[in-house]
């Protein structure tokens, strides 16, 4: 007995070890991101791990602004999240609540036709899709950014999930108060499926916050470019990817702390929707 | 007749919610079904924008298979992409088990949120720290290598390198979420199961090894082919990480698509070379599935 509680000691101080260098693989990287950030020019390219600047000063994030003009792509990303998450978030709810009706004619049709397109990935339709946006004169807009993804199999069938949950008593009794299908929707459907609707709306708002390939297969004049492109050129190793552009590391770590605010605020106000929804997703797929 | 007029009545009675699912048909149809036919039929052509489109037979697809590249875009997918499968399917199986262990919630859920946060980044913004945390100059990895009197090294400008970084950086992204996925399995684990271990006097280890780890077997089996389809769609960390040096050790199927077809406007080519991705996704979900079954 006095064995194993030895034991049990040793591998929860073992364990306890593990998980904080684990973590601290994650934390140390993003204060040194922050630290840098914040350091003037030269400061920025010193040979120690920087958990704190020595002379705090703004020069990172003013070369950002002026040199780099972050500005413009970065309120092209708001424009693309706002537009794109608010109508992904009522296109999929309008069609998770078709998919509750009882039997109509033509529902088993539909239900395939919204379930295949999640075994059809983007990535591999890119060519056509190319082809397709171009025709349809999208090209270099920032709406092609919002239209692509902007309903997805997985938001529809989590939406009909929440709003299989709401009591059919309800819609009855509005039935019978004469109340058309539009009203059952918006008046009763939508707001007791509120979860639902924020779940989605959170993942679909980190997710149109990072997007990155349809912006690098879109959009072609500077002045349409969303955040993680511009990010792009900052970032990456200048002395391999042979680009001119030439910023310290200060304004290169300051463009990683601006693309990251959001998210974390997101994350932190919401992570019990975030939690929910990774699993509902799992058990579904 | 009579049978007709029912039916469009039928249709009627239902108009609106047809109406609320076409904005999600008319999508679907334009950017997922057509597409899918159309890369089909650009596939076996000598595709241009301006002027006629010649139907070139299956010219693209040899072009495909006897060129090197498309072969070490293929062997960089498969390398890279056993990697990602396997160590972000394990490790964070381990990481739920460990931190499952940990007996204060709030530590735990701390934690937790933590190693969750990298999922959240995008791309440029995970690959962006790791550059610079490789980097020659100020970067951690080196300032404390330096610290041991060692010499820095230039890790992202050495093939030797190229593989395993990209392999662990992955792995630092995608860990938290894959661990949620797991810890909510264990939540959902039958709390009399380990009363009656423990009463028959099963020790600490022995409760986890033969009650948590088959219960997580199931939940392995959809990380598996979660992995799976995420190794052959992999192009974002590729379009950030990569550089003309370890080109070579990282370009991967979705890149040389991206670089064949709308860098250098070989669109029939590349449009040939993503329905061979296709028919290969659809073949090794098909074999690992059945594998996967097979041994769970």
């Amino acid at each position: 007995m006095i064995r194993t509680t030895t034991l049990r000691k040793l591998f929860v101080v073992v364990n306890n070890l593990i998980l904080i260098s684990l973590a601290l693989t994650m934390v140390v990287p993003l204060v040194n991101v922050l630290a840098v950030s914040f350091t003037t020019d030269l400061e920025s390219y010193e040979n120690v791990i920087k958990l704190f600047p020595r002379e705090p000063s703004l020069e990172g994030y003013k070369a950002l602004f002026q040199q780099i003009a972050i500005l413009r792509p970065f309120l092209n990303n708001v424009f693309v999240t706002v537009i794109g998450t608010f109508l992904h978030v009522i296109l999929c709810a309008m069609a998770g609540y078709v998919l509750i009706r009882e039997k109509f004619l033509g529902k088993a049709i539909l239900v395939i036709l919204v379930t295949i397109p999640m075994m059809i990935p983007f990535e591999m339709i890119i060519i056509p899709v190319y082809v397709t946006v171009k025709r349809l004169g999208l090209m270099d807009t920032l709406w092609s950014i919002i239209i692509i993804g902007v309903v997805s199999t997985f938001s529809i069938l989590l939406m009909k999930n929440y709003f299989e949950g709401i009591p059919r008593s309800l819609e009855e009794s509005a039935f019978m108060d004469g109340a058309g299908e539009l009203t059952i929707f918006f008046r009763i459907y939508l707001p007791l499926a509120k979860a639902g609707l924020a779940t989605i709306t959170i993942f679909q708002f980190v997710y149109k916050w990072n997007h990155i390939l349809p912006a690098v297969l879109f959009l072609h004049s500077v002045e349409k470019y969303t955040l993680q492109i511009v990010l792009k050129s900052l970032v990456v190793s200048q002395e391999l990817s042979g680009t001119t552009l030439s910023v310290a590391n200060n304004a290169r770590m300051g463009g990683i702390v601006f693309a990251i605010i959001p998210l974390i605020v997101v994350y932190l106000f919401a992570q019990k929707y975030f939690i929910k929804g990774i699993m509902i997703g799992a058990v579904k797929e | 007749m009579r049978t007709r007029k029912n039916i469009l009545k039928q249709i009627f009675k239902v108009r609106l919610l047809y109406l609320l699912m076409l904005p999600t048909l008319v999508y679907f149809f334009i950017f997922a079904y057509f597409p899918i036919f159309d890369g089909f039929r650009i596939s076996f052509q000598d595709f241009r924008f301006v002027g006629e489109s010649r139907f070139v037979g299956f010219d693209n697809y040899r072009e495909a298979v006897q060129t090197p590249g498309f072969w070490r875009a293929f062997r960089n997918t498969l390398i890279l992409g056993f990697g990602n499968v396997m160590l972000t399917a394990f490790i964070p199986m381990v990481l739920a088990l460990l931190l499952n262990e940990l007996r204060i919630a709030a530590w735990k859920r701390f934690t937790q949120t933590i190693i969750y946060m990298p999922h959240l980044f995008s791309w440029v913004i995970v690959g962006g720290i790791w550059i610079f945390m490789l980097s020659p100059n100020a970067g951690i990895i080196n300032v404390i290598r330096n610290l041991f009197g060692l010499d820095s090294i230039y890790f992202m400008a050495k093939e030797t390198y190229a593989q395993p970084i990209m392999i662990g950086v992955n792995l630092w992204k995608q860990a938290g979420f894959v661990c949620i996925l797991y810890l909510a399995t264990i939540a959902g684990i039958n709390p009399e199961l380990y009363q009656a271990a423990m009463i028959d006097g099963a020790g600490a280890f022995k409760r986890v090894f033969y009650i948590t780890v088959p219960e997580l077997l199931s939940t392995l089996r959809v990380v598996l082919l979660l992995n799976i389809m995420g190794a052959l769609r992999m192009f974002n960390q590729i379009w950030v990480m990569r550089n003309e040096v370890i080109a070579p050790k990282v370009d991967v199927l979705m890149y040389y698509v991206y670089e064949r077809g709308l860098v250098q406007f070989k669109i029939g080519y590349a449009a040939a070379i993503s329905v061979l991705i296709f028919v290969l996704t659809f073949i090794i979900t098909a074999i690992s599935n059945r594998f996967i079954k097979y041994t769970a």
